[in-house]
């Protein structure tokens, strides 16, 4: 302010402010530009759903929502067997990952660093790499032990077991990072054995974090692509893959009103979330 | 009184150690096992009619290496990731700029709209893109409406870091508007007082702070562009090659099971060590 007013100063500030318009006008530009670039395809998605065609064509006969009403038979059994990995997944994460998000931020021990960064790195390692994996083990399991895992239902709620795992420890320690051990303390000094401390006192503590865990392990389940199509057999294709093989072929208002659906369950997922966690802290 | 200290600190190791074991074994032995095992049979031989025969030779890597059909699909998966992830930048900084100076109802609903597409599959994404660019898609019948003439994507890798930077942008944005949020107002007006121009006020105070967090957003930027798999399949057309797709048709479809874990490797490889790089270009005094 004090050096534009300044008259020994005038072309430096010109200069400036040209820059200085320039910036805003930059930014303007790259919000818009950045703000298209994620919602129109989005946006177009939930517009080409309504088409009363069989292909995509412009403009539309007329608009429709029988596409809606034919998702239950043309992909019924995918959105089924995602449903089921998802929240079977989700269930045994919790049984594993709320003990362990109690343990590692209740407890200070040599090799606390590696084991966090272990239970965390399914969120880091490539898709791909985790899906290959896991049926080569799969298989080498099977031949050494006998054990009939690759294509099971059992094997894919295990692979989506290690990819939930980190959302539930995340947002469990989020959810213990405020926590006030000195209830704990108290409820020990009354005579409450370790485990009554821990379903009494700190499980209630952390019910926001334990649901939003839930949540988040669903979503990602539901939605995952990369590692399941190393797993799948005909008869447990996944939602993610059958659109992915929908799509390879054909590009219909048929799997514009299925992609609705799919955004309409992360949604609605995410509102629930929005009231629990503070999503831009621990979405990302 | 030592005793009851022991025992105290031996009940606590229990503790530890039952409700910390079942969630470590389920990551030893559905990840670490697994790349364990990749790493292993990345070694072996393969042979069209007994599919894998256990060895212990550098072949499949030599063959990545040496052949120029695989090293220009690494070529292009580095230049997807790199070109998408610049582009993520200059997009994404502005973005969140804005998004952590906006007042509270429109915050909490912009960066409910950023997220929300984050957990959407990769598939659903790319539809959109697909209704837009494919033949006979919007754009194509615009093209042909107006000047009787198809529309045709100039690269098939257009489409791609078009998808890429639509997919991985949101990260950008919400990383950028979470360190931005975190940066006291005061600052910039207190550099603005001693006589430094907004953008001069921008570069030399606010950004030196922003710089971790935009860094760790930077990289997993990277990671993301170098192993998408739906994106380049349905937005790159039948002839465009990136790693992810690569790996799954070795594996899928040529049951070279060696040279796909070979391909996985040398594709987590190169994700590592660009990240390495990214994060050796911050300055030192600036890294988290």
């Amino acid at each position: 302010m004090t050096a534009r007013s300044l008259p020994s100063n005038r072309r430096d500030s010109l200069a400036r402010q040209i820059l200085e318009v320039g910036g805003r006008w930059g930014a303007h530009a790259a919000l818009v530009i950045g703000i298209v670039a994620i919602f129109l395809p989005l946006v177009l998605t939930l517009y080409i759903s309504f088409f009363d065609e069989t292909l995509v064509t412009f403009p539309p006969r007329g608009y429709t929502l029988n596409w809606y009403a034919r998702i239950p038979e043309e992909f019924g059994k995918p959105i089924w067997t995602s449903l089921r990995i998802a929240v079977v997944a989700v269930f045994f994460a919790l049984l594993v990952g709320v003990p362990a998000g109690i343990g590692l931020s209740r407890y200070r021990f040599p090799g606390r660093g590696l084991i966090s960064t272990l239970l965390l790195a399914p969120l880091t390692v490539p898709g791909i790499a985790m899906g290959l994996g896991i049926y080569v083990f799969a298989i080498w399991v099977q031949l050494s032990f006998g054990m009939r895992l690759a294509g099971s239902l059992g094997l894919m709620i295990l692979a989506h077991l290690l990819i939930t795992l980190p959302w539930v420890v995340r947002l469990c320690l989020a959810s213990l990072t405020n926590h006030d051990r000195s209830t704990e303390d108290a409820a020990a000094s009354l005579g409450a054995s370790p485990l009554m401390v821990i379903w009494r006192v700190t499980l209630p503590a952390m019910v926001p974090g334990i649901v939003a865990g839930g949540l988040f392990a669903f979503i990602v389940s539901f939605e995952n692509l990369e590692m399941t199509i190393f797993l799948i057999n005909p008869g447990t294709n996944t939602l993610p893959n059958a659109v992915l093989q929908h799509l390879t072929y054909s590009t219909d208002p048929l799997i514009a009103a299925v992609a609705v659906i799919q955004m309409a369950i992360v949604g609605a997922a995410l509102l629930l979330l929005d009231r629990l966690v503070r999503l831009d802290q621990v979405a990302s | 009184m030592s005793d009851a200290i022991i025992s105290g600190r031996r009940s606590r190791q229990l503790g530890g150690t039952v409700l910390l074991a079942p969630a470590t074994l389920v990551v030893l032995i559905m990840l670490a096992a697994p790349l364990a095992l990749l790493v292993r049979y990345s070694f072996n031989r393969f042979s069209p009619t007994d599919l894998m025969i256990a060895a212990v030779t550098p072949e499949n890597y030599v063959r990545f290496f040496t052949d120029p059909f695989y090293l220009e699909v690494m070529r292009t998966t580095i230049g997807v990731a790199l070109l998408s992830t610049v582009l993520c930048l200059i997009l994404g900084l502005p973005i969140g700029w804005r998004l952590s100076r906006m007042r509270p109802p429109w915050r909490g609903i912009f960066i409910f709209a950023m997220i929300m597409p984050l957990f959407v599959s990769s598939t659903v994404r790319a539809l959109g893109w697909m209704i837009l660019f494919a033949r006979g898609g919007v754009l194509d019948l615009g093209s042909s409406y107006f000047f009787q003439r198809h529309f045709e994507m100039q690269f098939s890798s257009t489409g791609v870091v078009i998808g890429i930077v639509s997919a991985n942008l949101p990260y950008m944005v919400l990383m950028a508007q979470s360190v931005f949020a975190g940066i006291d107002d005061r600052l910039s007006e207190a550099a603005r007082g001693l006589g430094a121009a907004p953008v001069r006020a921008f570069w030399r105070v606010i950004w030196p702070l922003a710089i971790p967090g935009i860094a760790i957003a930077t990289i997993m930027c990277l990671i993301l562009g170098m192993n998408a798999y739906a994106t380049p399949i349905l937005l790159g057309g039948p002839r465009f090659q990136m790693m992810a797709p690569l790996v799954y048709w070795e594996f899928g479809t040529n049951n070279n099971w060696p040279f796909a874990s070979a391909l996985a490797f040398v594709l987590m490889a190169t994700t590592l060590l660009l990240a390495v790089v990214a994060h050796t270009l911050v300055p030192r005094r600036y890294r988290a």
